[in-house]
Order: structure tokens, then C-alpha cells, then sequence
């Protein structure tokens, strides 16, 4: 049987260099390549984000590829790893983004916080630890949210 | 990556073609070439990987594109810092492989 070998987001956004420019600055993405239509349409580019893969192409309606600010929201979150949220999220704000929930220490053991990106897309910034069990999670969430 | 986090495999290896070529360096079917052969043909990096991650390698500063007159033909060579992540690398994957010989995973039989 056939398994699958990565996860990559495909964001759409109003403008492809604002977005790129931001993903650099804030999370040092870097430009693998593009495709570019005869239109100058960026059809999609693609980043790398430490190791992880990361799509983003302009918004085309005929596509039904549309931005947060045209949809009036996003169903999504995004979540990155990172060794340092609070540093990430300085430079990400820096950068342009908006803090939704300053990073702080959460029940299930993780440095986390979570802004949003000048496009309006959900960032979750969070570190990659495991010094609890599944079982300590359960015991320290909360009964409601 | 380059701040001292472990290489991905694909990284590691081309890396690794452009440390055993003549100079530091090496051109894309060059690399493909040595990492297929070194593998036995169980990895195979098609162009796109390979692009990608040379790509990658270069804005990390660990590889680096040399200017060419063939622009079909381009060539790569490794830096001081691409060799010191692979050297890095190579050590780690050193004593995972001595604890892998101690664990009887590489007794092979002599003969199928």
C-alpha cells in the first residue's frame, strides 16, 4: 500500500511578494522557485521553511484560490516548530503579523503563542518538546474552553 | 541547518558528492550519479530534489553554484561551513552505525 510522504500548506494571498517578504523576515523562509504565467501571474512558488515545504500563490478567483480577507476568515491554523517561539514571534510582529495569543506556557507542555500574518493566515508558534506524557496532558487540561 | 541542526538525508548526500568530487565540487548529474552509485541504486534524487536542495544548500551557505559559460551543465562546490555540517553529520551517523554493528543489524549472511 502507498503511504503519504509530506503535509505541505498551499496558502493563497493578495499579493505574493508582501507574503514572501513576510515569510522571509518572519520565518526565514527561503525561495526554492516559481512559475510564473505569461500574464505575470506567480502561479505558485515554493518555500522552504526550515525543513518543512511551504506553497503560496496569488489569488486567482477563477480558480476559487482565494485569501482570507476575501473568504472573511480561514478554517485553518498553521503550526510551526520552532526551538524559540517567543524570538519567532518577535519577528514575526516585526515583520508585520498581529498577536492573536501572546506565546506563553500551555497545560500540555509547550511554549505557545499564535499571530496572524498580514494575509490574515493563522500561525500557531510552538516548541517541539515531549516532556509530557499523554497521560499528564490529560490530567492538566481544562474541563472547558 | 546551518546553525547546526542535523542535515536532511538529502542534504547530507549531496553534500557529500560535492566533498568526495575533485575540488569540492560537483555538477548535477554528477551528483545524482555518485549518490545512486554510493547507494547501490536504492536512492535515487530526481532533478526536482535535487534542485531543491541545492537550493536550499546555497542560501544556508553550505554549497555554493560556480559561475559557468554552460548554463546546462552547472557546477557546485561545497563550503567551509557545508563541510563542517556534513563532517558533523558524517560523526553522528558514525556512532549511530557502530551502535547499529553492536545491535547485530549489520551481520549480513555471507551468501542469500
Amino acid at each position: 500500500m502507498s503511504r503519504p510522504l509530506g503535509l505541505v500548506p498551499h496558502l493563497f494571498v493578495k499579493d505574493v511578494e508582501t507574503a514572501l517578504s513576510f515569510y522571509g523576515k518572519a520565518f526565514g523562509a527561503v525561495e526554492l522557485f516559481r512559475t510564473v504565467l505569461p500574464d505575470g501571474t506567480v502561479l505558485f512558488v515554493e518555500l522552504a521553511v526550515g525543513d518543512a515545504r511551504l506553497l503560496v500563490s496569488q489569488e486567482i478567483a477563477s480558480l476559487d484560490a482565494l485569501a482570507p480577507s476575501t473568504i472573511g476568515g480561514t478554517p485553518l491554523l498553521l503550526t510551526l516548530e520552532t526551538p524559540d517561539p517567543d524570538d519567532l514571534a518577535r519577528r514575526a510582529v516585526f515583520a508585520g503579523a498581529t498577536v492573536e495569543a501572546p506565546v506563553t506556557e500551555m497545560f500540555f507542555g509547550e511554549r505557545y503563542g499564535r499571530v496572524v500574518d498580514p494575509d490574515g493566515h493563522r500561525w500557531a508558534l510552538t516548541t517541539k518538546r515531549e516532556q509530557y506524557t499523554p497521560e499528564d496532558i490529560d490530567a492538566r487540561k481544562p474541563h472547558e474552553v | 541547518m546551518a546553525d547546526g541542526n542535523p542535515l536532511t538525508p538529502a542534504a547530507f548526500q549531496v553534500l557529500l558528492a560535492l566533498a568526495a568530487g575533485p575540488g569540492g565540487r560537483a555538477h548535477g548529474y554528477g551528483i545524482m550519479g555518485f549518490v545512486a552509485e554510493v547507494t547501490g541504486g536504492e536512492v535515487q534524487l530526481g532533478p526536482g530534489t535535487l534542485y531543491r536542495t541545492l537550493t536550499r544548500l546555497a542560501a544556508d551557505g553550505l554549497a555554493e553554484e560556480l559561475p559557468g559559460e554552460d548554463s546546462r551543465r552547472r557546477y557546485y562546490r561545497i563550503t567551509p561551513a557545508g563541510r563542517e555540517a556534513a563532517s558533523r553529520e558524517a560523526s553522528l551517523l558514525r556512532r549511530l552505525v557502530a551502535a547499529a554493528g553492536d545491535a547485530d543489524l549489520l551481520a549480513r549472511p555471507e551468501s542469500a
